[in-house]
């Protein structure tokens, strides 16, 4: 009862914010009917996620056939949630797919191109201009925050690199790999011409 | 099961609560005990329950296993929580039927849905559990929540949903049961006749109602006199799940 008290939560918010994004719910209605099972092995935990046109409804248990299921360790499932290119991690050993994966990577794909009109949403509560006026200031506190993390992080690495030597610059590390990858080469090369020669004086001595 | 018979002449006799009552009186009284509270029926589910009827459905809905395009049929649906759920999972493909034998009840449920915008894939129906107006054979899935108690002839019921199953299709019966821990027992005792009839007097100045909802959920048949019930009708495979430590119970049952 509360894990399914703890899903009717989950649904509902995930739902809400589903619905922020106008694109959602059509692209959810393609995969209605269908029925994608997540089984975390580590900690063992079901969950079953039955997507429709009004979005999406989780469940702890389902007595009907499933369409996909979708079995990893809890850390592959977050990594899942968190990356960008999920099929590398959905083709990574610890996790196993089965059924068709077509509508799990739909799922994925949709819940991924989420565009949140977060805007529309605080209209319904604040009104159209307190909005307007919050929205512009948002924005530009965030193009702020954006650029000076962005200058912060040019000037840390050329003070680190440049000026304190602390760290070694990018062109500095580059032509020191290149450099070491041409002795690995020359090193292989020696060694394989080292057994050539061996394996000449063993014949020779045999003769 | 509760038929009572007093002399050969006398009308049989059933439970409406604690008192005895002739059977054809019993459909009455609760209709009138219906008509009462189906305005604030959602809410006073809310505040007796504190929320839990809402989890209680979704475990039903998601043993029911229904399917796009199936057909179900909801009976006592009441205010239409189970229907606009099934709605969803049976798609426009599906069908989904509301039946109740009380009027008000399913005003109220056919407003609710169709202001929710549920509509086009569901049905609604006033129709007796005991004579189900429907062909033999037709659903995939047929449920009853907080329903059966309310019922004169329960064995004649469970047969009539029977009869409408497809063969394969599955009956839940979802239904306050009796409480399988000892202090729970006595607490929701103390609960449901101090609390429930008050509660019902303040938010719907109608006490005696919630009165003989707590008379008749003593009444109803425990979980395995339901499970036995069901598969003397013919059910196969009958099992049942608690809840809230067997508050509430879950019977499913499959036809053969």
């Amino acid at each position: 009862m509360l894990l399914a008290g703890l899903l009717a939560s989950v649904e509902h918010g995930l739902n809400r914010i589903l619905r922020m994004d106008s694109t959602a719910m059509p692209r959810l209605a393609a995969l209605e009917g269908k029925v994608i099972e997540i089984d975390c092995r580590q900690p063992a935990l079901q969950v079953f996620i039955l997507p429709d046109e009004q979005g999406l409804m989780l469940a702890s248990s389902w007595e009907g056939s499933v369409d996909c299921t979708l079995r990893a360790p809890a850390g592959s499932l977050a990594q899942l949630a968190l990356a960008r290119d999920k099929t590398a991690v959905l083709h990574s050993p610890q996790v196993e797919l089965h059924g068709d994966t077509a509508a799990l990577l739909d799922l994925f794909g949709i819940l991924q191109d989420l565009e949140l009109d977060w805007e529309h949403e605080l209209q319904n509560w604040l009104g159209p201009v307190p909005t307007a006026l919050l929205a512009g200031h948002v924005r530009l506190r965030a193009r702020w925050t954006r650029q000076s993390l962005a200058r912060l992080s040019q000037s840390l690495s050329e003070y680190l690199a440049e000026e304190s030597r602390t760290l070694v610059g990018k062109r500095e590390a580059e032509a020191a790999f290149s450099e070491i990858d041409t002795l690995k080469l020359d090193t292989e090369r020696l060694e394989a011409r080292l057994k050539r020669l061996s394996r000449s004086l063993d014949t020779s001595d045999n003769a | 099961m509760n038929d009572q018979r007093k002399g050969d002449h006398a009308e049989p006799t059933t439970h409406f609560g604690y008192q005895d009552v002739p059977e054809s009186q019993k459909a009455k009284k609760v209709a009138e005990v219906f008509h009462s509270v189906a305005a604030k029926y959602d809410l006073m589910n809310d505040v007796l329950s504190g929320g839990m009827h809402r989890l209680w459905k979704r475990f039903t809905i998601e043993l029911s296993g229904v399917r796009t395009g199936n057909r179900v049929l909801d009976i006592a649906g009441g205010t239409g929580d189970l229907a606009a759920k099934f709605s969803r999972l049976v798609g426009p493909t599906g069908q989904v039927v509301l039946a109740d034998i009380n009027e008000s009840m399913l005003k109220v449920g056919r407003d609710r849905l169709l202001d929710r915008g549920v509509a086009g894939n569901i049905e609604f129906v006033q129709a007796d559990a005991e004579k189900l107006p429907f062909p033999d054979n037709h659903f995939d899935c047929v449920t009853i929540a907080f329903g059966l108690r309310n019922v004169t002839h329960k064995e004649d019921a469970i047969r009539s949903m029977l009869r409408v199953l497809k063969p394969g299709g599955r009956l839940l019966v979802l239904e306050f049961s009796k409480p399988t821990n000892k202090f729970m027992s006595k607490a929701y005792d103390a609960y449901s006749f101090a609390f429930m009839p008050l509660a019902g007097k303040l938010i719907t100045n109608d006490s005696e109602s919630y009165r003989y909802l707590a008379e008749s959920i003593r009444m109803h048949p425990d979980q395995e006199t339901l499970k036995a019930m069901m598969v003397a009708a013919g059910f196969d495979r009958v099992t049942y799940h608690n809840m809230t430590s067997g508050i509430v119970a879950v019977h499913r049952g499959i036809k053969p």
